[in-house]
């Protein structure tokens, strides 16, 4: 693990918390505590060793949804937060610090490499080579199977030749959770089972293993030996080559994406889905305000719902307010999707709109 | 308990009254908005004061309140208020910390008020030009609140992102846009409040009244010290249908600062003029070609589209008058881009230097001396680096001097260089003629120059205070309320 960035934690400790205004958490927690200058003064004294470790700091130390929000207000370009505050996380969890509301998921993921317990039956499919893996992750096999469903009639339309694996969770939850040797483990599992498939390309539905795959394994120095992707770009390309060809949906005129805090300002993958609905004839975009780059977490990242799920929740509620009412909610996220569907709310995974736009 | 921590001051209230008053208070607001935690206490111990991260700095926490209150509505805040009131404890209301005096610190412990979770727009009147919210929203959500609806609040501090409407409010604060839609106090309409005893006060929502002094616009910069505001109604402007820009560069300060006296005097009220001294214009604007060894100034014109051409068409042609060096809008895009960057505090502090500003207000007679009389006295204390300055609000009757310092303790006692350097800042302005604060306040650090700022007139405030807050609880030593209130050690 890469050494604690102290000069530009104490820069964000010194700071008058500039970027609150854009913290979801410092937001609904209405703590000082919780707010990015003060998990940040909270930790470099924890660090300093001017204050005692607790359970209460360890808390306040974990209440980060990872958007990014305050890096765009932050006037230290080297900062990175969130990744700051896994690391200090780390330091706890080895002083003996959990979450105690984690550790049935702590427990499962240790179990049965998921965090949410025995996972369900992936479908076994091996079509042609089996170049492609397609990646389902434990939040879509657990919430969501239906996505799994759709992308896998969509691979079928377009004569791809893919395989699934048997799977295990990409170690996201475990690296978040201050665990980075079980994280290590799940990473090796995953990479053996991806050189038995043959396979060259991975591609997953859920931004959160496409960047525990394609960034945090190298930085926990596993070697992964197939190209990863994410769905949307590579249904885009299928929809670019012509193997896909989508046609009006019935009922949705308009509707609303939802960027996912990975892919407006971890990638920077926005223009893909967009560039993906524009090819459902039919459909017009209504923006929310913020979208894009500046698109606001939905409560959802670092699995806040497992370990804060009230305060989760009105991080959600906050996010819808800022949609407009469109015919449809999409996203490309299977944590935005659980978070925003509250409240009797419908919200599509991009995959699921194509595969109706592709029936 | 980790040995380099200090907290010099663990508790006020004795066991017994703080569990009586924990358990009371839970039995008000519930018992999830009630924190007896360190960490709690520890994190709303401190605002944006430079002494506070010098303290920080030490791992030193000087003035830690016993509990925190976060209330979601005026009746909790009023039954809070009068349950404090009987038993005598000090209440200290808290928005974002952004103050730059210590006005948030809770000096004699007791409660500290968050007030973050009263947060609402309560009532946007677009035909009256009103909106109405509570203390607690964040400034910038305000903002983004009020764009949406086709609507801007005119109002932008450089804390924006990090300070509530409450708290500009308790301190008078102006915006960067002041000299177009005015401070804070121009824009209030009414106020509602909490008094010491649980009394609500609310002013009525009409633009003007004959009715005598208005209670409420009294609380206006009384920093949390008369009573706690629980929302505010507000004037809003359409969101501006045009914008202007242009800047010019002036061989001297006094030259441009003529310039700008004789704009106001047309009625004209760009939304932006600043002006700054050699030093900051090389700062600030280094690729301004024009600019360098001289001095810059912009303007930011906007609202109805007839109306900014005039202005703007006034504004160029007496800036060229008086020798301004058109240096276009690329200075001014550049200012709005960096406008609410406050990187320079943090790397200083964390290198062991010292930094502050120091914001006062000048009449157009003395506004150039005054300048010259603080950055002459500032710069002649030992360790100081840098006393600059810029010209940031503009009035008919005169404009707000706003001065950086920066140096480091020549015997590493940071305290007593910080006070040497306010001292005689304080002292060079008090001399000129100039008022001691125009939009930061005064808090717990400034109340030491309130009897020469305000004369026999303080004693008035106090006397009013004391009818208010017989009991001394709210907001204690903070506005120079008290005699001689001394920093918490």
């Amino acid at each position: 693990m890469a050494e604690i960035d102290l000069k530009n934690l104490l820069n964000c400790a010194l700071c008058a918390n500039m970027c609150r205004c854009e913290c979801p958490v410092t937001q609904v927690f209405s703590r000082e505590a919780v707010s990015p200058a003060g998990k940040a003064r909270l930790a470099y004294l924890l660090l300093e060793g001017k204050l005692d470790w607790t359970e209460d700091n360890y808390a306040a130390l974990s209440t980060c949804v990872g958007c990014k929000g305050c890096e765009t207000l932050c006037p230290f370009p080297e900062l990175e937060l969130d990744r700051e505050l896994k690391k200090i996380r780390v330091e706890g969890a080895s002083r003996g610090f959990n979450l105690q509301d984690l550790d049935p998921y702590r427990a499962n993921l240790k179990n049965y490499s998921s965090p949410y317990g025995m996972k369900q039956d992936i479908p076994k499919v091996q079509k042609g080579d089996g170049e492609i893996v397609f990646f389902s992750g434990c939040t879509s096999l657990a919430n969501n199977p239906n996505s799994i469903k759709a992308t896998l009639s969509l691979l079928d339309k377009a004569g791809v030749s893919y395989q699934t694996i048997n799977e295990d969770c990409c170690g996201y939850p475990a690296e978040i959770w201050g665990e980075p040797e079980l994280a290590r483990q799940l990473a090796d599992e995953n990479c053996k089972r991806l050189v038995e498939s043959g396979a060259s390309c991975l591609v997953t539905n859920c931004p959160e293993c496409w960047l525990t795959f394609k960034k945090k394994y190298a930085e926990w120095g596993v070697e992964l030996p197939v190209n990863v992707k994410d769905s949307t770009t590579y249904l885009l390309e299928l929809i670019e080559s012509g193997k896909l060809q989508p046609k009006e949906v019935e009922g949705i005129n308009t509707l609303t994406y939802h960027d996912p805090c990975i892919w407006a300002r971890v990638e920077e993958n926005i223009e893909a889905p967009r560039q993906l609905l524009a090819q459902i004839p039919g459909v017009e975009l209504d923006e929310a305000e913020p979208a894009g780059a500046n698109s606001r977490c939905c409560g959802g990242g670092q699995m806040f719902q497992l370990t804060f799920p009230q305060e989760a929740e009105a991080i959600a509620l906050r996010r819808l307010q800022e949609f407009p009412g469109a015919s449809a909610l999409v996203t490309t996220c299977p944590f935005c999707r659980e978070s925003l569907k509250i409240e009797g709310n419908e919200v599509l995974e991009l995959v699921e709109l194509l595969d109706m736009a592709c029936k | 308990m980790a040995e380099n921590r200090t907290v010099i001051q663990e508790k006020s209230l004795s066991d017994d009254l703080l569990h009586e008053m924990t358990s009371k208070l839970q039995k008000i607001v519930g018992e999830e908005r009630v924190s007896v935690k360190e960490i709690d206490r520890l994190s709303t111990c401190r605002d944006f004061w430079p002494m506070a991260s010098i303290w920080f700095m030490e791992g030193r926490f000087p003035s830690v309140p016993d509990l925190i209150v976060w209330p979601e509505n005026t009746e909790e805040v009023s039954a809070i208020m009068a349950l404090a009131n009987e038993k005598g404890v000090p209440v200290t209301p808290y928005g974002e910390g952004s103050g730059t005096l210590g006005g948030s610190i809770a000096l004699r412990g007791g409660i500290v008020l968050d007030m973050k979770k009263m947060n609402r727009v309560k009532k946007l009147d677009g035909e009256n030009q009103m909106v109405t919210v509570e203390p607690g929203l964040n400034g910038s959500l305000y903002e983004e609140y009020l764009n949406r609806q086709g609507y801007t609040g005119g109002h932008f501090p450089q804390s924006i992102r990090c300070s509530s409407v409450g708290g500009w409010l308790a301190c008078r604060a102006a915006g960067q846009f002041s000299t177009r839609y005015g401070k804070i106090e121009d824009m209030l309409v009414s106020l509602e409040a909490v008094l010491a005893d649980g009394t609500v006060i609310k002013g009525r929502d009409v633009p003007r009244t004959s009715t005598g002094p208005r209670l409420d616009h009294f609380l206006l910069g009384s920093e949390g010290t008369l009573g706690i505001i629980t929302e505010a109604t507000l004037t809003i402007w359409p969101y501006p249908e045009k914008r202007a820009m242009s800047s010019f560069a002036f061989d001297t300060m006094d030259v441009a600062l003529e310039a700008i006296r004789k704009i106001m005097r047309t009625g004209a009220r760009p939304a932006v003029v600043r002006l700054y001294d050699y030093v900051e214009t090389s700062y600030h604007f280094p690729e301004a070609e024009e600019a360098e060894d001289r001095c810059m100034l912009i303007f930011l014109i906007e609202g109805n589209e007839k109306i900014v051409d005039a202005e703007n068409d006034i504004c160029t042609s007496l800036a060229r008058e008086h020798g301004g060096v058109d240096c276009g809008e690329e200075p001014v895009k550049h200012w709005l881009e960096r406008r609410f960057n406050v990187s320079l505090a943090s790397k200083m502090f964390r290198q062991g230097a010292v930094l502050d500003t120091i914001e006062v207000t000048s009449n157009w007679h003395n506004a150039f001396e005054i300048y010259k009389n603080m950055q002459a006295a500032m710069i002649g204390i030992e360790g100081v680096a840098l006393a600059s300055g810029h010209y940031s609000h503009v009035y008919p009757e005169g404009a707000c001097l706003y001065i950086t310092t920066m140096g480091t303790p020549p015997d590493e006692d940071k305290e007593a260089f910080y006070r040497r350097l306010w001292n005689v800042a304080m002292e060079a302005c008090l001399s000129q003629g100039g008022a001691i604060s125009h939009h930061h306040g005064v808090g717990l650090h400034r109340g030491q120059w309130m009897e020469s700022e305000h004369g026999e007139g303080l004693n008035a405030l106090r006397s009013i205070k004391k009818a208010l807050d017989p009991k001394g609880i709210i907001n204690p030593g903070k506005l120079g309320m008290e005699e001689a209130e001394k920093w918490p050690k």
